[in-house]
């Protein structure tokens, strides 16, 4: 696959953009000002940037309680992100759905879903929709290492694998699911791995490298979208925040977590490559990082200025209308 | 056509409050059926219909209204009532204050007010339903102050009271509960009325004088064989004699003897009156009312004992007027029924004294080194310290007790 | 018997630790339980004392109450932690179809002594797939028993009762009730699975409710006392079997019934509730028996929208009054 000098900077302000939207909301949750719970994705931005870039705008994507970033890359507005996130009736989801429940089904996003492994009949439908409607779309549901121990992900796996449904299983393994770790419940030991027993392609990929992850992608996309099946692709990444907000982790070691901050995140090993060739300079660099920070600080201001919904407004939605 | 008018019932009667009307406009009622019901700080009483006819009544209830003052009318003829609703519209709210009515008079053949249409179902609470059906009561008589003019409980223990007078227990027996430690009231009853009055003069009575108690007790031999006599000889209509009315002639004589007692305080005066009237406190409905026996010193004991009679039967059927209940100069009152011996009864100002009787009761006694066994009774006197010193009250309270233990010093 | 205030995650945990010791045949299973000791803490020590008898599980709903169940079948007295009662439909049929039903289609040949245990209820903007209250489906479902205790010494007395049961039984303990502290028995302390508990004597009328709208109603009944209103609060504490003798001694006193939940009301336990009084105590009802649920929709994000939707302290103060005919 080939990714021109301007690509690769988009992919690197996306990657900015992911990650200060996360950092932001981080900081917006600790003054109190987001109720809920959020789940933040900082340290898997290659994963969810690089996957994303290789789909169409009318692909679809079935994202998780961690889907942040899964949203921004597939093109979701920061801006009515945090209207959602501040409960406003201006948000995606009009203040219902909140952090583990936005959606843009114009972008195709499908929706966070948070009930883990939630995603998979929904992909098996989007799935089996497309070919009946022959639209050559492809279907992605982004998953976690614990949701692949659910029964939905077997019954999917099972079940795309069939009907060579086009849609990729990618698993974004960052070795913990909650506060279990995949060392312990994955049995096998391998999410990729166990493609093999419904017949599909699996592949393990450094899920920190993006380019990696858009090469690897990028083939089971093309495979899905010729009408030849499904795959399992394994991005291997670490979460550098705890599985929500206020997680004491006590289920890892802070040098584990400094450990990876330090050689695995995926920015940083971006950056250098990109400064490597010499298509990212310092103040390009500082740039960027700038337009991002003034981007995600316009997006935070407008969230804010919507207004709430009333009260009442609970009650709508519930059916559609003839 | 005739105007309904406050009734004046005493020479002192200036206003009374229009507690009631027995009857909506329209409806039609017979001569001397109880029309409405009016209130001074004396009595309570109903006013009669003058004539048969059909009663429009308009003024409000709950307001206090002068003597003389026109409160409706009533027509003699349909024709009559339907000139008098168009110039005189009604203000009196009359289906809402229906005020129970304390004579069981059956009230004619016609439907009461509020009642329902014939064919329309009737809304009532099951407890209500079940509550009705158990005392015989007509759901169709009942008002419903429930959702929907829906009858609920209340509404039927109301009908209930009515019927029966003040309910003595609960309609329907309430699972109790000894876990429960706050408290609630049974029942409420706003402080008027009569009852207002008392509330006022009571505590008056204590702020305002110097009262005090004194006690003795009189061996009652004598006067219980001077009433035994007096009943032999009591033939047909008579009503028999009561200690109450010997004992009016008895503190007849002593004030007679004792003049500075029958006195009152008026600003700066004390007025030692000429005429001697006597009260009798009695128990009425659940006030306290002192009906008095006029100039008892001039009377037999025969007529006191008649008079203190009409009293008491007036005083029961709640007929007493102002002027029975006024310009008494001194009281009785007695507690002997309920075994009580001395106490410390409160003055009924301007009177300045009052006599407590307890009961008579056997007891030994010490006569001359040896122990009898005589019938004794208690009396106390309350005094006002301000008009009256403490050796006269006692000399005046020796009398009644030395007339008490020889009659025979009342004609003397 | 000397009574200290501790909290309903402490009180679990205590009443827990006394049922493990006293019985090895009881271990706990669920997602999530060693790192933290179960995400409030509700099973503090259990894994350090009793090593091997709190086990993790991968994400498989579907097997863990299977695995429950298996156990059970085969000797075993299970605490299955279920994480949220939301997710008790991730495993519906094995908790419907077969955990309910065993014993019955096999002619009573087992028993199943499974308890399946989960926090739930909302007010925390957890949105609607973390916040409800799905009591009624396990009432309606025959074969299981339904638990929802409100205040610690409830939380104790109720899970030991409930593991000691050979029947399997549905326990949900609210959210926002495990930080609650309140005065709990030390030492062997047993509450009767169906028998609810009088929180408030009153006289006026009978509010029935459980879990955390029993704080509300009592905080209710100060309003109402204000307005010479005396409630009466029954926290049912076992919705299933139900404790009716008491509703009935209860309303054969005040005539007046108003049932609360948080759940909401279409198809609620209140309308269960408000029917039996109906068939059963119809002669002392002064007035129909109204229900107080959260809104029929799914629990929204937005705090303003979520407080609209769940039932709060004023909703249950107008509906007594309304119960009594007294203007809102």
């Amino acid at each position: 696959m080939r990714t021109t000098k301007e690509e690769k900077l988009a992919l690197y302000k996306k990657m900015l953009t992911v990650r200060a939207f996360e950092e932001k909301t981080g900081e917006l949750f600790a003054q109190n000002l987001i109720p809920g719970f959020i789940h933040l994705s900082i340290g898997e931005e290659a994963s969810s940037v690089g996957t994303c870039s290789v789909l169409r705008e009318d692909d679809y994507v079935a994202s998780t309680h961690r889907g942040h970033g899964h949203l921004i890359a597939k093109g979701a507005d920061p801006k009515r992100m945090f209207a959602e996130l501040f409960g406003r009736k201006t948000g995606y989801c009009k203040g219902k759905g909140g952090s583990m429940h936005i959606a843009d089904f114009s972008l195709g996003i499908l929706g966070a879903n948070g009930v883990v492994g939630g995603g998979f009949p929904i992909i098996i439908g989007a799935g089996l929709s497309i070919k009946l409607r022959k639209t050559g779309q492809v279907g992605v549901v982004f998953f976690g290492d614990g949701a692949a121990n659910r029964g939905t992900f077997h019954e999917a796996a099972n079940m795309a694998a069939i009907w060579k449904l086009p849609v990729i299983f990618v698993c974004e393994n960052n070795l913990y699911a909650s506060t279990t770790p995949a060392a312990y419940s994955l049995a096998g030991g391998s999410i990729a791995g166990r493609a093999s027993a419904y017949g599909i392609p699996g592949y393990v990929v450094n899920g920190n490298d993006i380019l990696e992850v858009r090469k690897i992608v990028g083939k089971a996309v093309k495979q899905a979208r010729e009408g030849n099946g499904p795959s399992i692709v394994e991005n291997k990444t670490y979460r550098f925040r705890g599985h929500f907000e206020g997680d004491p982790q006590r289920y890892r070691t802070k040098n584990e977590i400094e450990d990876f901050k330090r050689k695995h995140d995926p920015i940083q090993l971006f950056n250098a490559a990109l400064a490597k060739e010499g298509t990212l300079t310092e103040k390009l660099d500082k740039d960027l990082r700038d337009e991002v920070t003034t981007l995600i600080e316009e997006a935070v201001r407008y969230g804010q200025d919507q207004p709430l919904p009333q009260p009442e407004e609970a009650l709508e939605d519930l059916y559609t209308n003839p | 056509m005739f105007e309904l008018k406050i009734p004046k019932l005493g020479l002192t009667m200036e206003e009374a409050k229009l507690v009631s009307w027995q009857y909506s406009s329209g409806d039609e009622v017979k001569k001397d059926d109880p029309i409405f019901i009016i209130e001074t700080d004396k009595v309570t009483y109903e006013v009669p219909a003058p004539s048969d006819g059909i009663i429009h009544p308009v003024a409000k209830t709950g307001e206090t209204y002068p003597v003389e003052e026109t409160v409706g009318y009533l027509a003699e003829s349909r024709e009559e009532y339907e000139l008098l609703i168009q110039e005189h519209p009604s203000g009196a709210g009359a289906v809402e204050e229906m005020a129970p009515l304390k004579e069981k008079k059956p009230v004619a053949e016609k439907a009461p007010p509020g009642a329902v249409p014939p064919g329309r179902r009737i809304k009532a609470s099951p407890l209500a339903r079940k509550m009705a059906s158990s005392h015989g009561l007509n759901l169709a008589e009942i008002k419903g102050t429930g959702p929907g003019a829906r009858i609920i409980r209340e509404d039927v223990e109301r009908a209930l009271e009515q019927r029966e007078g003040a309910a003595e227990e609960e309609p329907i027996p309430r699972a109790a509960d000894k876990g429960f430690p706050g408290k609630k009231a049974r029942e409420t009853m706003p402080i008027t009325g009569i009852r207002r009055a008392i509330f006022d003069n009571m505590f008056m009575s204590l702020s305002r004088t110097a009262q005090l108690s004194l006690h003795t007790e009189a061996c009652a031999e004598a006067l219980v064989g001077l009433r035994d006599r007096l009943n032999k000889q009591v033939r047909g209509e008579e009503l028999r004699f009561s200690f109450n009315a010997i004992l009016v002639k008895i503190a007849a004589t002593a004030l007679r003897g004792h003049p500075r007692i029958n006195a009152s305080v008026d600003g700066d005066e004390i007025k030692v009156w000429e005429q001697i009237h006597i009260g009798v406190a009695m128990e009425s409905e659940d006030a306290l009312l002192v009906p008095v026996v006029r100039n008892p010193d001039l009377k037999s004991i025969r007529e006191i004992n008649r008079e203190l009679n009409e009293l008491i039967i007036k005083t029961r059927e709640n007929r007493l007027l102002p002027d029975d209940l006024a310009n008494g100069t001194f009281t009785i009152s007695n507690l002997g029924f309920a075994d009580i011996d001395h106490f410390t009864p409160i003055l009924r100002p301007p009177e300045s004294a009052l006599l407590g009787v307890g009961r008579i009761v056997e007891k030994p006694v010490v006569k001359e080194g040896e122990i009898l066994s005589q019938a004794m009774l208690s009396l106390s006197l309350t005094f006002d310290h301000r008009i009256i010193d403490g050796a006269p009250a006692a000399r005046f309270l020796k009398a009644v007790k030395d007339i008490v233990e020889d009659p025979l010093l009342m004609i003397v | 018997m000397t009574e200290r205030i501790i909290s309903c995650s402490d009180a679990l945990a205590e009443a827990l630790g006394e049922e493990m010791e006293r019985d090895e045949t009881i271990f706990i299973i669920g997602e999530d339980l060693t790192a933290h000791d179960g995400i409030f803490g509700q099973f503090k020590g259990l894994n350090a004392r009793f090593p091997g008898r709190v086990i993790d599980t991968p994400i498989s709903e579907t097997c863990i109450v299977g695995a429950g169940v298996g156990a059970a079948l085969t000797g075993m007295r299970p605490l299955v932690d279920l994480h949220f009662a939301d997710f008790f439909p991730t495993a519906m049929d094995e908790i419907t179809n077969q955990t309910a039903k065993i014993r019955y289609m096999f002619g009573g040949q087992a028993k199943i002594p499974i308890v399946i245990w989960a926090p739930d209820g909302g007010g925390l903007s957890a949105a609607a797939q973390h916040s409800q209250s799905l009591e009624s489906w396990f009432i309606h479902t025959p074969g299981l028993k339904v638990v929802v205790p409100s205040e610690p010494a409830d939380v104790k007395g109720l899970i030991k009762s409930a593991i000691r049961d050979d029947n399997p039984v549905v326990f949900f303990q609210h959210k926002k009730l495990f930080a609650q502290t309140g005065p709990v028995p030390e030492g062997e302390y047993l509450i009767p699975l169906g028998k609810g508990d009088i929180k408030r004597h009153g006289t006026d009328i009978t509010i029935i409710t459980y879990s955390r709208m029993t704080y509300f109603c009592l905080e209710a009944a100060e309003q109402l006392k204000k307005e010479g209103i005396e409630a009466e609060i029954i926290d049912l504490r076992t919705l299933k079997p139900l404790d009716f003798d008491l509703i009935a001694t209860s309303i054969q006193k005040t005539f007046h019934a108003l049932v609360v939940h948080e759940a909401c009301l279409t198809g609620g336990f209140g309308a269960e509730i408000a029917a039996r009084i109906g068939e059963e105590l119809f002669d002392y009802l002064d007035a129909p028996v109204m229900r107080i649920g959260a809104k029929d929709v799914p629990i929204p994000f937005s705090p303003v929208l979520e407080r609209y939707v769940l039932p709060q302290v004023e909703d249950v103060v107008e509906g007594a009054k309304r119960v009594l005919n007294r203007q809102p």
